[in-house]
């Protein structure tokens, strides 16, 4: 298990500065929801700590080490797995071998838990079709798995519950649960379903026009009004029209 | 009867041939997404490394054209690492570095062996008959090496870590790296993996053909099509198409000459296109 420290982050695209000075810790093990209004820069903050992006300042920091601006294959081999907000699994294959992928690639042996999890996804019954010919929830386990199998000590979820109908849902929270109980995994989920970010999340960052807006339990964040104002009361705003 | 036969077995190999080429071809393209316009360029080298190490150092043909499979490869690795590689996403400029080291290597063939067809003529010669059915050796010979690399070939990417890890490319590169995979490393060796078989089918196919700077022009021509026909990034699709296309060729030279070959495999390519645009086994174009 490995704490993973962030230091002052930024990113700028030219002029654009999506977050500054972001600063946090993830202790190992532990379990924090990221929120915020579209283009708030959730996504990128994934991005740029797994290595998709470079940060313009800042460090990252895991298990005291600093990974920052390593390339994505480097920062996965240390332990730092993510998500897509699409599906991320390898369409052509069946289940089966997107596993084995994932197994093998991440260099890890096959994560504690992996085949319970597969169970519980109802993907074990399904391991010789090809991913991209199962139903879209089904995919989005099959790329939450897939993260798992590779063996990482902290998890970044990127609106893992986007494109699931509501019933579906529920499996993300026993996703979470099971990989923080078998693989003792640190999980950081960027989600825009408010429910869930309730249910799971000890700790929520709320993050807005690139700054913190308000870091804490989210009893006492979401009743902030300047957290409301800026993004739940956008959310009801567009729910409402 | 004995000319369908013998133009099958002529076709099969000719097949063959082009299945290596289209596979390397394809490859680059599956892995790297990087149309690889000196793919015939690196065809044409193997002839004349082999050529080379034949008329010039007295080696053996087999040790040649082993030389000329290797000497391609290695060239295609230091490309790809050294200048494709900084550039791999933009697809117009790695487009652009192709088509300028094909001519930079037809001009260095040409400044050093002139632009006469070499003398270089396939060590084994005489015809193998099976009742009224006569084949030259030569192309038995071609083919029984073209179907051994694509077996070797297919063993590499579909029985080995590095195939598996090479196909987990091809089908999604951020998904391959978010899971550790490393292009800066496996990428040249696809580029290798291909050139490397474009110089071998050069080393094998330009003694019985002809060796000129001209002759790596074709044979992306040829390569374009199979890949096209067989949809684009698919390893089953180029070599499904590349025997479609060398029956079609033989059957076609055998039975109306040498001319109408081409035009019915563009009427074909053409009539595919327009009722199945991803080829015969392609799933999707990759977008650019």
């Amino acid at each position: 298990m490995s704490e993973l420290r962030i230091e002052q982050l930024a990113k700028r695209f030219g002029g654009l500065r999506v977050f500054q000075d972001l600063s946090f810790t993830l202790q190992p093990g532990g379990l924090m929801g990221v929120i915020g209004p579209n283009g708030a820069g959730k996504t990128t903050l994934i991005n740029v700590i797994s290595g998709r992006q470079p940060p313009s300042g800042g460090k990252v920091f895991l298990g005291g080490r600093d990974v920052t601006g390593q390339p994505t294959h480097a920062i996965s081999r240390l332990g730092i797995a993510r998500s897509f907000q699409q599906t991320n699994t390898f369409r052509s294959v069946s289940v089966r071998e997107n596993i084995a992928r994932a197994v093998l690639f991440g260099r890890r042996g096959r994560p504690a838990g992996l085949d319970r999890l597969l169970q519980e996804f109802h993907l074990t019954e399904r391991l010789d079709e090809q991913s991209d010919k199962l139903p879209y929830g089904l995919q989005k386990m099959l790329g939450l798995a897939m993260a798992y199998a590779i063996g990482p000590k902290v998890l970044l979820l990127d609106e893992p519950a986007a494109g699931l109908e509501r019933g579906e849902r529920a499996q993300i929270d026993a996703f979470v649960h099971h990989v923080r109980t078998h693989g003792g995994c640190s999980v950081l989920i960027v989600e825009h379903d408010m429910d869930l970010i309730r249910r799971l999340c000890p700790r929520i960052l709320v993050l807005d026009a690139g700054n913190v807006l308000a870091d804490g339990a989210p009893a006492d964040v979401l009743a902030r009004p300047d957290v409301i104002k800026a993004y739940l009361g956008a959310v009801d705003d567009e729910e409402d029209a | 009867m004995h000319q369908f036969l013998e133009a099958a077995i002529i076709g099969v190999g000719l097949g063959a041939q082009y299945a290596l080429l289209a596979l390397g071809f394809t490859l680059i393209f599956g892995i790297l997404g990087v149309v690889n316009f000196a793919h015939g360029g690196f065809y044409m080298l193997g002839g004349y490394v082999a050529y080379t190490c034949v008329a010039g150092l007295g080696l053996a043909y087999p040790l040649a054209v082993v030389v000329a499979m290797l000497a391609t490869a290695a060239l295609g690795w230091l490309f790809e690492l050294l200048l494709i590689e900084p550039l791999i996403d933009d697809h117009l400029a790695t487009l652009m570095l192709s088509l300028g080291l094909y001519l930079i290597i037809s001009t260095v063939v040409l400044a050093i062996f002139g632009p006469i067809s070499m003398e270089f003529a396939f060590p084994v010669t005489g015809s193998f008959h099976a009742g009224s059915v006569y084949l030259p050796r030569e192309n038995l010979i071609v083919l029984a090496v073209c179907l051994v690399a694509i077996a070797c070939l297919w063993l590499v990417l579909f029985r080995t870590d590095l195939g598996r890890a090479l196909r987990a490319l091809a089908d999604d590169r951020a998904v391959g790296m978010a899971q550790g995979l490393r292009p800066r490393l496996l990428f040249p060796l696809a580029f290798a993996l291909a050139t490397g078989l474009a110089g071998l089918t050069g080393a094998l196919v330009t003694p019985i053909l002809s060796l000129a700077p001209g002759v790596g022009e074709p044979v992306l021509a040829t390569s374009f099509l199979t890949v096209i026909l067989g949809g684009l990034g698919s390893l089953g699709g180029a070599a499904l198409a590349a025997f479609i296309v060398g029956l079609v060729e033989a059957y076609t030279s055998v039975y109306f000459g040498g001319s109408i070959g081409a035009l019915v495999l563009f009427v074909m390519v053409l009539l595919l296109l327009v009722f199945r645009p991803t080829g015969l086994l392609g799933r999707d174009v990759r977008g650019a």
